[in-house]
C-alpha cells in the first residue's frame, strides 16, 4: 500500500528539516522518495509532520507496573472508559492498563517507547505485557547494576567476562540495553540499607558505585551497543545530591565510545535519566533548592552525557522505581501505602502513590527544576523529553509539558498568579528564564534525540528507508503562536491529526481507528557465543545453589516474542 | 499404605517439568515417561506427585451434554461447543470463573470473550486471598521472591498458613531448610516460628508456636504492633497469648536480619478477614524501622496469582472484573463470584480449570443448580455434579505449555512433557472456539458509538 | 503398565487412648474450622473425587480425643454436624493436630460446603473458619461425593425430599453417563 502525506510542515531533525513545506512518501510500511500516482493522498495542508514520538524512559510494562494496578484501584478507576468497535475498554490514569497506555501513547503521535526496568528473573512477565500493548514498539532496559555477577565482575575488574555476561543476559532476557538504578543501593536494601554517594560500598560486596557504573560502561562499549549505559544514579530525590550525580556523570569521561558501527548513531557514553530527581541541592527538604543550573552547566561541557528530565506534571500518580530504598523512604515521610519487591540476586522496587500538588514547597520545587533543566540544556540533541512515567507524572502530560516549554508567558502566569508555590520563584531560577521551545526543538527533544540516543536506525527520522512511523499535529506553524496559546498546544498534541505506525493509520483526528500488535526490540551481541557460553558454564553452579528457579525455566524463551525487531551487532 | 518399589521401567525423563500444583510452583520436577504415559514423577511432594500420577478413572476424554433425563450424554466437539456459547450468547449476567489452574495464554482468550459479552471474569482468589488483595490495597504490599528468602532470610513466621500440608515444599526448596547465600547452614541458621490456632504439621516442625484464640488474630497483631512502637500492654494476655510472650516474639521478629512472614487462609478466613491481613501488612511496614522484613501470601494454585497479574495489566484489576457495561468495574463483594451468586444474580456461569462444587458454601452453590453451567476442566469433580455442557481440557504443564505465576510473581514456563489425550482439547483452543462461536451468535453489546474519554484525566491544575 | 500409585483409601490417624461406649453428652457444641490438608488435597488433585479416598479424606470430622470421648464415638464413627448454614453427616476422627478441644476441623469439600457461612461481609470471600457447630453421634451414612451434590442440590432429580434422595441407589464410584465406558478409551491398570 502507498501514501503520501501531501503539502505538511516537516520538522525532521535527524535530516535538518525545519518546518518546510514538503510531501513525505511511505509504501509497504517504509518511507520512500517517492511513490507511485496510484498512492492514496493524505491531505495534512500546513499541519505539523513528525517522526512518531519516541519515549526514551518509561516504566510502560513489568512486575512493578502490575503491582502498581493491583494495589491501587482507585487509579484504575479514575481513566475508565466503554470499548468501541476498535478499542478495549480503558482503564487506569497513572499505571494504566496494557492496551490503554498502547492506545494513549498512539492518541499523542507516539510509535516508540523505551520500558526502562526489566528484572531480568521476571522478564517473561515484562514480555506478556509488551505483547499486550498495541500500536507502540518496545525496547526493554534489563537491569544490571545491583547483578551479584556483576558486582563481582566489576570488583575484579573482570570486563570481558562482564561484557559477555551482558551478551548472555541481553540474548536470555530479550533485552535491548543495560540499564542501571541506584547501583549497589538496591542491593544494600536487601539488609534495608542503601549507599550514600558514589563511593560508597555494597554491604558484602566490597564493591562501589563507582566500580559498578565504570566496569558497565567499559563492557557497554567493548560490545558496542546501540545504546549506552543509561543510568539512574545513587541518591536520587536527596536533597544535595547533585555533587553525586555529577561524580556519577564525570567518572566515565575517560572511557571512549566504541567506534563500531552498531554504537554509530549515538553520541554519548552515559544517558542519564530523570535528571530532575538528580539535581537537588540543601541539606534537607528545609533548605532544598535548585541545582538545575550546575547539572545543566556539567552536561553543556560534556557532549558524552545525555538525559532525560522526569518533569514533574501535579498529578496524584504512582512512583514505581527500582530504587527500593528510596521508596521507602517516601513511606516514611508521605505514611501513605507502601509496597516493595526484591528480587533475589538482581535487584529490588518500591511502588508508593505520590500527589504532587503546586500548592506544595517540595512538588513546586520539582517541577520547577525539572523546567529548568530543559531551558539551560542548551543542546537539545542531550535532553529528552520524559516524566519518568508514572513516576513524575503519567506519561499523557507530555502536551502539557510541550506547552510549558514552548510559553515563557504560561510559566510566568503560574508562578505570578500563584498558582504554583512560592518556592519556584524563591528557590530557582526558573522565573528568570525566558528562553522558548520551537516546533523544531519540540521535535529534537521527544523524537530525533531519544531515537539517536537509544541507537535506533530504523525510526525517529523521516528518513527514505525507515520505519513508517509519522505523527500529524493540526497546528498550521506559521499562523499559531505557541508562546500565546499554550492550551491550543496541548490540545493539539494530546489528540494527533494522524498517528502512522509501519505505514498503518492507527490514529486518525485524535481517535484510534486500528490497533497492530507491537514489536519488541532487542539486541542480539554477535561474536561473543564463545565467551557467552563459558560465562553461562560458570556461573551455572552458582545459578543453581542460589536462585529458585531452573536455567531452563529461567531464560525468555521465543514464544514471549512473537513480533521481535532484532538489532544485531557484531561485536568483534 | 503399603511399601511401593520405586518405577524403573520407562522410557526416558523429562527434567525441569513444572509442578502444576500450589503457588510454589516448583519448576525441578523430573517426569518419567513410558509409552506416552508418565509413569513416575521425582522430586515433587505428595500434592504435586499425585496431581501428575492422576486418576485415569476420572479424566474427562469427551465433551458431554446434560440431556433432558439428567444424565451426560457423549457429543461430538462441535454440538457440545455449539451448546455451551448458545448458553454463554443467551445470557445476560454470564460470570467466567476459574482460570487459575490454566495458562495466561487460555486467559487471553477468555478476557475477550468476558469484555466482548460482557460478563464478570473472577477466578479462586475471591475464596481464598481476596481480602489479602483488599488489604494490600488499603495498606501495602511490601513482598520478595522466594529467592531472597532462601539467600537471606533467618526469621521465617507462618501465620494461618499450614505450609507442610498445603505447600509442602515450600520449607524444603524456599523458606526453611535450604542452604543459601547468606544462610549456608541452611536451617540452623533460620527461626522458624508459626502462628495458628492450630498445632499443625507446620507448627510441630517449628522453633516456636504462637497458638492464638481462633478468630484472635487481629488482636494479637495488634498488641505485636503496640509492642514494637513501644507500648506497653494493659491486659496479662491477648488473644490468649500471655504478654511476656509477645514482648519476646516482638523483640525476636525485631532483631531479624531479614524476616519473611507467609501468611495463609488461617488469617483470610476468620472473622477479621481483610483486617486481619491490614495488620499484619502494618506490622511489616513496621518492623521495617529497624530491620529488613517481607511478606507473601502463600498462594493456593499454580496460576491463581498468575489471573491477579493477568487481569491487571489486561483490565487494570485482579479479579472480579464486570464488563456489563463495556468498561471494567471492580467492587469488592460487589462483583465477586460469591456474592453474585448469593444474590442469584448470574444467569450462565463457565467455570474453568476450578471445582465451586468443591469449594463454594452451600449458600452460593445452590444458584448453581438454578442456571446453566458450563464446565472446562481434566476431571470429572463436583461441579460436574452441576454441570450442563462439559468440554475435556488438557493438562497444563504436562499436556500442554503454558505460563503461570508463582506466588511471589516469578513468570514460569511450564513446558509440555507428553501428549494429550486424543480426544481432548487445549484450554485455550476450547476458549478461543466458544469466543469465535458467541461472536457469530450474538452482536457485541454495550459498545461506545465513539470514544467518550474520561474526564478523570483532566489535570489537578485544572480543577 | 507399572505407575507409581498414589491412591489412598484413608487418611492415616491415630488411635484413641479412652474409648467410651456411651457418651456422656448427646449434642456437642464446639467451633468449626475448615481448611485443607495434605490426604485432601492429594486426593483432590488426583481427582479421584467420586471415590472412597475422597470421602474419607474430606468427609471427615476431625475431633480432639475428649470430644469424641464425651460424644461416645471412636475413629470412623459417624456424627451429624449442624450449623446455622445445613448439617452434613461425616465420619469422627482423631485430629492430627490435637490438643483443640471444643474445635473441629473438616477440610474443604462438598461436605463442609454445606455447613459453612456463604456470608462475606462484602468483601467477596465466605467465612469458613470460625462458625458455631453442634456435633452429635448417628447413624447415618457418610454419602458418596455423587450423592452428597445429588442430595444437596437437587439439580437433576425431581424428588425434593432429603430422606428420599438420601435414600436413592447411589450413583457409586466410577462416573455416570451415557456412552462408552471409560475403560473402552483409555489404558490403566489401577
Amino acid at each position: 500500500m502507498e501514501y503520501i502525506l501531501k503539502n505538511g510542515i516537516v520538522y525532521d531533525p535527524a535530516n535538518e528539516v525545519n518546518g518546510e513545506k514538503m510531501d513525505i512518501c511511505f509504501k509497504d510500511g517504509k518511507i520512500v522518495e517517492d511513490v507511485s500516482a496510484d498512492a492514496e493522498v493524505l491531505d495534512v495542508t500546513d499541519k505539523i509532520v513528525m517522526p512518531a514520538g519516541v519515549d526514551p524512559h518509561a516504566h510502560v510494562a513489568g512486575p512493578k507496573l502490575v503491582v502498581g494496578r493491583l494495589y491501587r484501584p482507585e487509579d484504575e478507576r479514575r481513566g475508565v472508559a466503554q470499548k468501541t468497535k476498535v478499542t478495549r475498554a480503558e482503564a487506569g490514569f497513572s499505571i494504566p492498563s496494557c492496551p490503554t497506555t498502547g492506545y494513549r501513547y498512539s492518541r499523542m503521535g507516539y510509535g516508540t517507547v523505551c520500558e526502562a526496568a526489566m528484572p531480568p528473573l521476571e522478564a517473561k512477565h515484562t514480555h506478556e505485557e509488551i505483547n499486550t500493548i498495541p500500536n507502540i514498539d518496545i525496547n526493554p532496559l534489563p537491569l544490571f547494576g545491583n547483578n551479584w555477577f556483576v558486582m563481582e565482575y566489576a570488583r575484579e575488574n573482570r570486563i570481558d567476562d562482564l561484557a559477555a555476561f551482558i551478551a548472555a543476559m541481553l540474548r536470555v532476557s530479550k533485552g535491548y540495553g543495560v540499564k542501571i538504578v541506584n547501583p549497589c543501593g538496591s542491593e544494600a536494601w536487601g539488609w534495608g540499607m542503601n549507599v550514600h554517594g558514589y563511593d560508597d560500598k555494597a554491604p558484602y560486596f566490597d564493591v562501589t558505585s563507582r566500580e559498578v557504573v565504570r566496569a558497565l560502561a567499559k563492557a557497554n562499549e567493548q560490545l558496542g551497543l546501540p545504546h549506552s549505559i543509561h543510568i539512574h544514579p545513587n541518591d536520587l530525590g536527596h536533597p544535595g545530591n547533585v555533587p553525586t550525580t555529577i561524580a556519577t556523570l564525570d567518572s566515565i569521561k575517560d572511557i571512549a565510545k566504541s567506534t563500531k558501527a552498531s554504537a554509530g548513531v549515538r553520541d554519548q557514553t552515559i544517558h542519564c535519566t530523570h535528571a530532575q530527581f538528580h539535581s537537588y541541592t540543601g541539606n534537607s527538604w528545609k533548605d532544598a533548592a535548585s541545582g538545575a543550573e550546575e547539572v545543566a552547566d556539567f552536561i553543556n561541557k560534556n557532549p558524552y552525557v545525555t538525559c532525560d528530565v522526569g518533569q514533574v506534571t501535579f498529578d496524584e500518580t504512582t512512583t514505581m522505581t527500582a530504587d527500593a530504598p528510596m521508596e521507602y523512604d517516601l513511606f516514611k515521610i508521605s505514611g501513605l501505602k507502601w509496597a516493595n519487591k526484591d528480587i533475589e540476586c538482581e535487584t529490588a522496587a518500591g511502588i508508593i502513590p505520590c500527589i504532587y500538588s503546586p500548592k506544595t514547597p517540595v512538588s513546586t520545587l520539582q517541577w520547577a527544576i525539572g523546567l529548568e533543566l530543559f531551558l539551560h540544556i542548551k543542546n537539545p540533541w542531550q535532553v529528552c523529553l520524559t516524566t519518568d512515567h508514572p513516576n513524575a507524572g503519567p506519561f499523557i502530560r507530555y502536551p502539557k509539558i510541550i506547552s510549558w516549554l514552548m510559553s515563557a508567558e504560561k510559566r510566568m502566569s503560574m508562578i505570578d498568579n500563584g498558582e504554583v508555590h512560592k518556592w519556584a520563584s524563591k528557590r530557582t531560577g526558573l522565573a528568570g528564564l525566558e528562553r522558548e521551545y520551537d516546533f523544531y526543538e519540540i521535535a529534537t527533544i521527544s523524537r530525533a534525540a531519544p531515537a539517536k540516543i537509544h541507537g535506533f536506525q530504523d525510526r525517529g527520522a523521516l528518513t527514505p528507508g525507515y520505519n513508517a512511523d509519522i505523527a500529524v499535529y493540526d497546528i498550521n506553524p506559521n499562523d499559531f503562536d505557541p508562546s500565546k496559546d499554550p492550551e491550543g498546544v496541548e490540545k493539539a498534541f494530546s489528540n494527533a491529526y494522524y498517528t502512522i505506525k509501519d505505514g498503518q493509520i492507527v490514529v486518525k483526528d485524535g481517535d484510534i481507528v486500528s490497533t497492530k500488535q507491537s514489536h519488541t526490540i532487542w539486541t542480539n551481541v554477535i561474536g561473543y557465543e564463545e565467551e557467552e557460553k563459558q560465562i553461562i558454564d560458570s556461573i551455572m553452579p552458582f545459578f543453581t545453589q542460589y536462585y529458585s528457579v531452573k536455567w531452563e525455566n529461567y531464560q525468555v524463551h521465543d514464544h514471549y516474542v512473537p513480533n521481535p525487531t532484532r538489532v544485531d551487532v557484531e561485536a568483534k | 499404605m503399603t511399601y511401593e518399589p520405586p518405577v524403573t521401567d520407562y522410557d526416558h525423563i523429562v527434567e525441569n517439568c513444572t509442578c502444576a500444583f500450589c503457588g510454589c510452583n516448583c519448576d525441578d520436577l523430573d517426569f518419567l515417561v513410558k509409552d506416552g504415559h508418565v509413569v513416575a514423577v521425582r522430586h515433587a511432594c505428595r500434592l504435586g506427585a499425585s496431581k501428575v500420577m492422576e486418576d485415569m478413572d476420572q479424566r474427562l476424554l469427551v465433551p458431554m451434554v446434560r440431556n433432558e433425563e439428567g444424565v451426560l450424554e457423549e457429543v461430538d466437539w462441535d454440538t457440545a461447543l455449539d451448546t455451551a456459547a448458545e448458553y454463554i450468547a443467551n445470557s445476560i449476567r454470564p460470570v467466567f470463573y476459574g482460570w487459575s489452574e490454566t495458562s495466561t495464554e487460555c486467559m487471553k482468550e477468555g478476557v475477550e470473550l468476558g469484555e466482548y459479552i460482557g460478563a464478570v471474569l473472577d477466578n479462586q482468589a475471591t475464596i481464598c486471598h481476596g481480602p489479602s488483595l483488599q488489604a494490600m490495597q488499603n495498606a501495602g504490599y511490601p513482598i520478595q521472591t522466594l529467592g531472597e528468602v532462601k539467600n537471606r532470610a533467618d526469621v521465617i513466621a507462618y501465620s494461618g498458613s499450614n505450609a507442610m500440608n498445603s505447600h509442602p515444599r515450600h520449607l524444603a526448596r524456599y523458606a526453611a531448610f535450604p542452604r543459601g547465600y547468606f544462610r549456608q547452614r541452611g536451617r540452623f541458621d533460620r527461626t522458624v516460628i508459626t502462628m495458628d490456632p492450630k498445632f499443625s504439621d507446620t507448627a510441630k516442625m517449628s522453633d516456636k508456636w504462637i497458638g492464638f484464640e481462633q478468630n484472635g488474630d487481629y488482636g494479637f497483631y495488634n498488641a505485636l504492633r503496640a509492642v514494637l512502637k513501644g507500648k506497653k500492654l494493659q491486659s496479662e494476655s491477648v488473644s490468649g497469648i500471655p504478654a511476656e510472650d509477645i514482648y519476646e516474639l516482638a523483640a525476636e521478629m525485631e532483631a531479624a536480619e531479614f524476616g519473611v512472614l507467609f501468611f495463609g487462609l488461617g488469617l483470610t478466613h476468620t472473622l477479621g478477614k481483610q483486617r486481619n491481613i491490614d495488620i499484619a501488612i502494618k506490622l511489616v511496614q513496621d518492623l521495617n524501622t529497624n530491620s529488613k522484613w517481607g511478606l507473601t501470601p502463600m498462594r493456593g494454585h499454580f496460576n491463581v496469582n498468575g489471573f491477579n497479574i493477568f487481569m491487571a495489566y489486561e483490565t487494570g484489576w485482579a479479579f472480579g472484573v464486570d464488563f456489563c457495561r463495556g468498561y471494567g468495574r471492580y467492587m469488592m463483594g460487589e462483583t465477586n463470584t460469591i456474592d453474585l451468586l448469593v444474590r442469584k444474580e448470574p444467569d450462565c456461569f463457565m467455570v474453568i480449570a476450578a471445582d465451586p462444587g468443591a469449594h463454594f458454601p452451600n449458600g452460593a452453590n445452590q444458584h448453581l443448580a438454578d442456571i446453566p453451567v458450563i464446565q472446562i476442566d481434566i476431571h470429572w469433580g463436583p461441579s460436574t455434579e452441576l454441570a450442563d455442557v462439559v468440554l475435556p481440557g488438557s493438562f497444563i504443564s504436562v499436556e500442554c505449555g503454558g505460563t503461570s505465576y508463582r506466588m511471589d510473581g516469578v513468570p514460569i514456563w511450564m513446558k509440555k512433557a507428553i501428549d494429550k489425550p486424543e480426544t481432548c482439547r487445549d484450554d485455550e483452543w476450547i476458549v478461543r472456539e466458544l469466543k469465535e462461536r458467541v461472536m457469530k451468535l450474538r452482536e457485541e453489546p454495550n459498545v461506545a458509538d465513539e470514544y467518550v474519554p474520561n474526564e478523570g484525566l483532566a489535570c489537578l491544575l485544572d480543577k | 503398565m507399572h505407575y507409581a500409585n498414589t491412591y489412598l483409601e484413608r487418611p492415616v490417624v491415630g488411635d484413641l487412648e479412652n474409648v467410651a461406649q456411651e457418651g456422656t453428652t448427646k449434642v456437642l457444641k464446639c467451633m468449626l474450622n475448615t481448611g485443607s490438608d495434605i490426604y485432601q488435597g492429594a486426593c483432590k488433585k488426583r481427582g479421584s473425587t467420586l471415590k472412597e479416598e475422597y470421602k474419607n479424606a474430606s468427609g471427615t470430622c476431625y475431633m480432639d480425643p475428649r470430644d469424641m470421648v464425651k460424644l461416645g464415638v471412636k475413629n470412623w464413627d459417624t456424627v451429624l454436624v449442624k450449623t446455622d448454614y445445613g448439617e452434613v453427616v461425616l465420619n469422627a476422627a482423631k485430629s492430627r493436630d490435637a490438643p483443640h478441644e471444643g474445635t473441629i476441623f473438616v477440610c474443604k469439600g462438598p461436605w463442609a460446603n454445606t455447613i459453612v457461612s456463604h456470608e462475606t461481609y462484602c468483601c467477596s470471600d465466605p467465612t469458613y473458619k470460625g462458625i458455631h457447630a453442634t456435633v452429635e453421634k448417628t447413624d447415618r451414612k457418610v454419602l458418596l461425593m455423587a450423592d452428597l451434590m445429588r442430595w444437596v442440590y437437587k439439580k437433576y432429580v425431581d424428588e425434593e425430599d432429603d430422606d428420599v434422595v438420601e435414600n436413592m441407589e447411589s450413583l457409586g464410584e466410577r462416573p455416570v453417563y451415557n456412552g462408552r465406558k471409560w475403560e473402552e478409551l483409555i489404558d490403566h491398570d489401577i
